[in-house]
This record gives structure tokens, sequence and C-alpha cells, in this order.
């Protein structure tokens, strides 16, 4: 079953997980404040690749999905 | 003298003769009456007692009524009143049947739109699972082990759910849509996820 922002017939999923990034976070904060492990940071990146180019680059304002 | 009494006993036991079968003959009527509503309303009773059961209660009362006026030896009012019960008897069959489809219209809806949010749903709380799995250490305040538990729940329900819809049982399959929703949730509680339309996860 695909998860994240759609489902397989395209429809936007309400329950997809976001997060607005604050001033100061970086994706290892994310990832820290969801899943208890900053290394994950690379799945909310794969996760986002659609608006993000660089792992280390993410600006305030951006919603990012969170898998 | 003795003429004069005999005839008026002969005239009074033929009265009462004359009333007796009179009463009588109006007895096989009444209970026939009575059979042919007792009838109607078996034949509508399943539905009915599902979909309109104060309506059934209602014809039901009114025959238990001509029933005591039957005991009663009261056959002219059992005459009298069945007609109209046996018409609202007779209308029971139809009134269920309007009621349940609309109920099973209704249900319907219900379900084309759980089938189409539910498996979003399960996906997303499935993810979450499935990267807190990966994780060291889950952020405080998560129970991982309770959300997979329910997740687990809420897949074998939606299992179940799908297959009574195919068996075109559609209530069974709302229900059971109904608790995959709620394991579903729970899950996502267990996580600290927040859902929409949901209470906010305390702490």
């Amino acid at each position: 079953m695909d998860s994240n922002d759609k489902s397989a017939t395209g429809a936007a999923n309400p329950y997809a997980q976001t997060h607005e990034v604050q001033k100061g976070d970086t994706l290892g904060k994310i990832a820290q404040q969801y899943y208890g492990d900053p290394g994950l940071y690379m799945q909310i990146f794969e996760a986002n690749k659609s608006q993000l180019k660089d792992p280390n680059k993410i600006f305030p304002g951006q919603k990012l999905v969170i898998p | 003298m003795m003429t004069k009494q005999y005839k008026l006993a002969g005239f009074l036991t033929m009265t009462a003769v004359l009333l007796l079968a009179a009463c009588a003959s109006q007895m096989e009527p009444a209970q026939t009456a009575i059979a042919g509503i007792e009838s109607a309303i078996s034949s509508a009773s399943a539905d009915a007692s599902k979909y309109i059961p104060d309506q059934l209660s209602g014809v039901q009362a009114k025959l238990a009524d001509l029933k005591a006026d039957f005991d009663k030896k009261d056959y002219k009012a059992v005459l009298a009143g069945a007609p109209a019960l046996l018409s609202e008897a007779q209308g029971l069959l139809g009134a269920a049947a309007m009621k349940k489809e609309a109920v099973m219209k209704a249900l319907s809806a219900d379900w084309t739109g759980m089938a189409a949010s539910l498996p979003q749903l399960v996906a997303t709380v499935k993810s979450r699972v499935d990267m807190l799995s990966k994780s060291k250490h889950a952020p405080a305040g998560v129970d991982l082990a309770a959300a997979k538990t329910n997740l687990a729940d809420a897949t074998t329900l939606w299992g179940k759910a799908q297959a009574a819809f195919s068996a075109n049982n559609v209530e069974e399959a709302v229900n059971a849509a109904k608790e995959v929703k709620a394991k579903a949730e729970a899950a996502a509680a267990a996580l600290k996820m927040k859902l929409p339309g949901a209470a906010p996860a305390a702490g």
C-alpha cells in the first residue's frame, strides 16, 4: 500500500504527516523530533525530493512530508 | 293463564337461541379476520422489527386489543376494527422495504467514503511504524509495540470488511470498517501522530 501524500489513484492523502520548517531546523533535528534518531534524516529527504535538492538546505516555511 | 306463560317462555327461549346463533355466526369471521392480520404481520416482521420497530409495535398493540375483544366475545368490535388494522399490517412490508432501501443507500455511501480514506490512513500509520522500527530510540511517549498491535488488527479487519462488501453484506462491511478506523487511530495516537479531525494527543 503506497503512502506519503498521494494514494494510488492520485487523490491527496488527508492523513499525510507534514512539518513546517522553522528557523534553525535541520533535517537531522526534524528526524530526531519525529523518529528519535537524527540518522534517519535521509528518509525525510527522500520523501521530499520534489522540493529539496540538497538535504542540507531547507528553509523556514517549507512544508515537508514526514513518512 | 298457563297458555300465556308457555307462550312467553317460548318467546324468550327463541330470542335467546337467536341471539346465541347471531353471536356464533360472527365468531368465525372474527377469528378469520384476526388470523389474516397475524399473517400479514408475520410476513413483514423480519424487516419490520429491524427497520420500523415502532410502527410494528403499534400494529401489534392494536392486534392485542382486537384479541382481547375476541376473548370477551365482542365479535362485533373485532369485525369493526379488523379491516383498518389489516390494512396497517399489510402496509408494514412496504414501509419496511422503503426504510431498508434508505438505510442501505446510506451505508453504501459510508462504505464508499471509507474505502477511499481508510487505506490511506492505514498506509500513513504503517509508514511511520516502519520508520520508527529503524530508529535506535523512539521519541519519548511513543509506544511502538502498541502501535504495531493496533495496526495489525486494523489490517486484518480491513480484509474482513472488504470480504463482507464483496459478499454484498454492506452493513457488516461498514461496521468492520469503523473498527478499522478506530484501530488505525489508536495506532496513530500511540505514535503521537496528529490526524485531521482527531483530538490532539496528550503529552
